[in-house]
């Protein structure tokens, strides 16, 4: 007697579940799962809304054509609530209940990490602009493709740009929360600063959502540290701005990999992010022309239009996402997933977020600009063809400023 | 009346393990989970339900079952049986070397060393290398749902069947007395350290197993999912929402309360979380004893069942 | 040596905030036997209803939280009646649930009122600091710290000295008594909570000028509140300050000496081992 009534419950949940939500003929439906609540929502909003703003923008310009017929694209997204377990659940879900055609990715790497298990499993590719960790793509799995550089690049243009301050750093700091992702990006840095010739005073790994610094910034305090590096993210970079302010911390500069690029962030702490070094893969230039959105200012005016917050790069890897795979659809001329899989290796174009080109395990590589908060503008600094505007060096003492 | 019983569990249990031949695989992928749930709840229903212990602890039984599992097949290249069999040990070590000082606790403050010890866990395999630090394993991957999902009913009937087996053991009784009165216990005769140190073990066995199964089945595994503190909350919530120290009622409590929060993460999307708290605020204030209880004492009582608990516990 | 002054500094400091957060949760332990595992997610309101005098009344973070803890004086207090009342003579496993889906409620409406959007208090002088010859004294830590110092201190003379505090003393070691004082049962409990819930709501403005708000900074907050009323013991109001000092300093000192990935190591450790060597804690009377 007991037993059943469970059993039902799981059934009737079931059953209703088969009801609701199938697609509509001549749809091609993208399929998500991302954090729209819980602790990381604050970065899954970027996707959810470059998912639909890319899906629109699509319809609207006619939608994409296969072979002779054209199809709409419909989005189905799903919250996880920041939990890995439910979001592995969803995307099964959402491949073999709600049968969409292909996948976008969920933010994060850990997330990215699971959940490409089951577009493999169901060989149904999976487009994510989320997860950076060099291990999502060392599985040798074929059915999931990467729009965010890699992690061990994020420093290489900061380093370079280092190279030419005056004074020149004498002591660089390391600093990276303990998740893959700021690990990879740590034993990406490591070998660039020694062969940059910088010293390393201070190499430490913190515990990610630590959010105590300051025993760390006494250190670098008392060791003179010149430049700090930190890899972590945005409420950890938060807590160390403002306990760098409050114990008088000021090395000659420092950069940070997340947060920089978020309107939130800056205005999280206000006149104290000032001087603050960041880096992003994508800016709002008019020099990235894409096929829908005219450029990639255009995509901010129009993103900020309809959501009223600015994209940063993981909204412009989100909607390059949507991108990726419906110019993989046309190429392929069929929306079968493993032809469409073989042409998402090929693609290769122009987009709002750069050139879409993936190496063979599936990532894409992009150069990072590095960037810097100067007053109240955000401004690039330096590029892949070198210096765009000159750095605000060195970061005077809090109390100068 | 317990031949027909027999034969309706029995009933129930084939159609479970038909499950995987007719069922979809959102259906099969909900039960994996559902089924691990419910041995969880079920393994705390013998620390928590029969000995009256609220372990907090049970959730680092689960991480190192998993990784046991996730390091054996990783780092070590050894098989699936091995790996689960390893999680094992380290689950029994730490019932048995933690078990003993802790459990002299009482109350709240049991509650919360167990609690502590789970962070310390997290704390400490994020520094551990052999375990991936805080960056975690990634498995091989392994297509098989199937063998997923009846390893998991297997599991389940196993932990079920022994705490059935509780209930009419001298063991078993022995843990009720300590729950009931611990001094008393101890003057009857009853080796309290021993029996309390045992339901631990046993209670952690289970619930590393089915860490080991869970992690070869999602194939990646991090400090803070392995050791997931509310995890732990949540076989509390399953085990009293169906019935604590019952023998089906943690299984029954595990499998509707994940129904219900499936359905709401699939329909509601954004705000299950928030019902699924009112939810929990909501049975304990109606059915503090349960849904086995209900069951017993809602056709005699009606309705006033709800009324009669709250005038019960309020002040 | 001047680095170790400093992280011994930035250690006691932290320690007051922590006094602070944990205060609450210890009188609400200890009188009413409710281990509010919500107690973070009501720091976290506490947070945002000093956030939002700040920023639309401009009322000073500081000036502020007696308002703070009225508001949160009064949600507590309902919450209590409203709702904990319900079930304060049930098993205790229920009183973990029901604070736990208190915990999940809270957390779920303040995304959906405040969003997930991190947020500071940042007053002028957040950022400041005093100088003393080789160390530095951050002021709005060292505010914080002094509330914190004083609000226990005021705690524990008002459990003392008042006609109420003593009623609530008498309530935590049995409800017959508390009744001598003339004082009614349901409206003491809530009376006491409504207080608890208050000092976590002041704790949580002070929070917020140090660290940063989102609505999902409750968990740890509960959980580092537990290991210093342990620490502290439960049965005064100065233990908890000595327990928060403890645990700040040590955790400074893990973070220098060991490795910062060592932090909680240390403190979720140390509180294990009070529990098993000294369950009433470092300060509490023999068992």
């Amino acid at each position: 007697m007991l037993k059943f009534s469970g059993l039902s419950g799981a059934l009737v949940a079931a059953a209703v579940a088969l009801a609701s939500g199938s697609a509509v003929a001549k749809d091609i439906v993208l399929g998500a799962s991302v954090q729209l609540t819980g602790p990381v929502a604050n970065t899954g909003r970027y996707y959810r809304d470059a998912y639909q703003l890319a899906v629109d923008k699509i319809n609207e310009a006619g939608g994409v054509k296969v072979g002779n017929e054209t199809y709409q694209l419909a989005l189905k997204l799903y919250d996880n609530q920041s939990d890995v377990n439910l979001s592995v659940r969803q995307y099964t879900q959402l491949v073999s209940r709600d049968k969409v055609n292909f996948l976008l990715g969920p933010f994060a790497s850990n997330f990215a990490l699971a959940d490409s298990a089951v577009s493999e499993k169901y060989q149904i590719p999976m487009v994510q602009g989320g997860g950076a960790s060099d291990q999502i793509f060392a599985r040798g799995f074929k059915y999931i493709f990467g729009t965010l550089a890699p992690a061990s690049n994020y420093f290489g243009s900061t380093i370079e740009m280092m190279k030419g301050l005056d004074p020149v750093p004498q002591s660089v700091a390391l600093l990276y929360a303990d998740d893959a992702f700021d690990v990879s990006v740590a034993e990406g840095t490591r070998p660039k600063l020694k062969a940059a010739g910088f010293t390393i005073a201070m190499d430490e790994r913190y515990s990610t959502n630590a959010t105590d610094f300051n025993s760390l910034l006494s250190q670098l305090k008392s060791k003179n540290v010149d430049a700090v590096l930190v890899a972590g993210h945005e409420t950890e970079i938060l807590n160390f701005v403002r306990q760098a302010k409050s114990l008088a911390v000021a090395p000659k500069m420092y950069s940070f990999t997340v947060g920089v690029p978020s309107e939130d962030f800056r205005k999280a702490l206000g006149k104290d992010a000032d001087y603050a070094f960041g880096m992003a893969a994508w800016l709002p230039s008019a020099d990235l022309k894409d096929r829908w959105f005219g450029d990639a200012a255009q995509f901010a005016s129009a993103f900020k239009a309809k959501f009223s917050y600015d994209p940063d790069y993981h909204a412009a890897s989100g909607a390059a996402d949507v991108e990726a795979l419906v110019k993989a659809i046309e190429d392929a001329g069929t929306i079968e997933p493993a032809k469409v899989r073989d042409a998402l290796a090929k693609v290769k174009f122009e987009s709002l977020y750069g050139q879409i080109e993936f190496d063979k395990n599936g990532q894409i590589d992009l150069p990072q600009t590095v960037i810097q908060v100067q007053g109240d503008a955000l401004v690039a600094i330096q590029g892949v063809h070198g210096k765009i505007a000159p750095p605000k060096y060195p970061m005077p003492a809090w109390n100068a400023r | 009346m317990t031949a027909l019983r027999i034969i309706l569990i029995l009933a129930a249990l084939a159609v479970l393990a038909a499950v995987p031949w007719f069922g979809s695989d959102v259906l099969i992928q909900f039960g994996i989970n559902a089924l691990l749930l419910a041995v969880l709840a079920q393994g705390w229903n013998i620390i928590g339900g029969y000995t009256g212990y609220a372990s907090f602890g049970n959730s680092v039984f689960y991480g190192l079952g998993s990784y046991g599992v996730a390091i054996a097949m990783v780092q070590w290249h050894l098989p699936f049986a091995v790996g689960l069999a390893f999680g094992v040990v380290l689950a029994v070590a730490f019932a048995v070397l933690l078990g003993i000082p802790v459990l002299r606790l009482r109350g709240h403050y049991f509650a919360i060393a167990t609690l502590a010890l789970a962070q310390v866990m997290t704390a400490i395999v994020s520094n551990v290398e052999l375990a991936g630090q805080n960056i975690g394993l990634v498995l091989p991957p392994l297509n098989n749902d199937r063998l997923f999902y009846e390893l998991s009913l297997g599991l389940l009937v196993l932990v079920t069947l022994t705490v059935f087996w509780l209930t009419r053991s001298r063991f078993g009784f022995g843990l009720i007395a300590i729950r009931e009165n611990e001094e008393g216990a101890e003057v009857m005769g009853v080796n309290t350290t021993l029996y309390k140190t045992l339901a631990f073990a046993l209670s952690g066995v289970f619930s590393a197993l089915a860490g080991g199964i869970h992690a070869y089945w999602v194939t990646f595994i991090d400090p803070e999912s392995a050791f997931d503190i509310s995890l732990n909350v949540k076989m509390i919530i399953m085990a009293v929402f169906g019935g604590p120290g019952t023998v089906l009622g943690p299984v029954v409590g595990a499998l509707s309360l994940s129904a219900i929060s499936e359905f709401l993460s699939s329909e509601v999307t954004s705000v299950a979380g928030l019902f699924f708290g009112i939810v929990v605020v909501a049975a304990v204030v109606l059915m503090p004893r349960g849904l086995a209880d209900v069951f017993r004492r809602f056709r005699k009582t009606g309705w006033r069942y709800f009324a009669e608990n709250i005038r019960a516990h309020r002040l | 040596m001047d680095l170790l002054g400093q992280v011994l500094i930035n250690g006691a400091l932290l320690g007051g905030l922590y006094a602070m957060m944990a205060l609450g949760l210890a009188l609400v332990w200890g009188v009413l036997n409710i281990v509010n595992l919500a107690h973070g997610a009501f720091i976290m309101l506490g947070a945002y209803v000093s956030l939002y005098l700040f920023t639309y009344a401009h009322i000073d973070p500081f000036l502020g939280l007696p308002i703070t803890a009225v508001v949160m004086f009064a949600v507590g207090y309902g919450v209590q009646r409203g709702i904990l009342n319900l079930i304060v003579r049930a098993p205790m496993f229920n009183t973990l649930l029901i604070t736990f889906g208190l915990e999940v409620v809270l957390t779920y409406l303040a995304q959906l009122t405040f969003s997930a959007d991190f947020r500071t208090i940042n007053p002028s002088y957040a950022g400041d600091s005093i100088v003393l010859g080789p160390v530095v004294l951050p002021l709005a830590r060292l505010l914080a710290f002094g509330v914190a110092i004083a609000l226990t201190v005021g705690m524990w003379l008002f459990l003392l000295r008042t006609r109420l505090g003593r009623a609530i003393r008498a309530t935590a070691q049995n409800l017959v008594a508390a009744r001598l004082y003339g004082v009614e049962p349901r409206h003491l409990y809530a009376v006491t909570f409504g207080i608890g819930i208050a000092l976590a709501g002041a704790a949580g403005g002070l929070y917020g000028t140090v660290s940063q708000i989102n609505p999902y900074i409750g968990a740890a907050l509960t959980a580092k509140s537990f290991a210093i009323s342990i620490i502290g013991g439960l049965d005064n109001p100065l233990g908890v300050i000595v327990g928060g000092l403890f645990l700040g300093i040590l955790e400074s000192l893990a973070a220098l000496y060991v490795g910062p990935t060592y932090a909680d190591v240390a403190s979720f450790g140390v509180l294990v081992l009070v529990l098993i060597v000294r369950p009433t804690g470092l300060l509490g009377k023999a068992a």
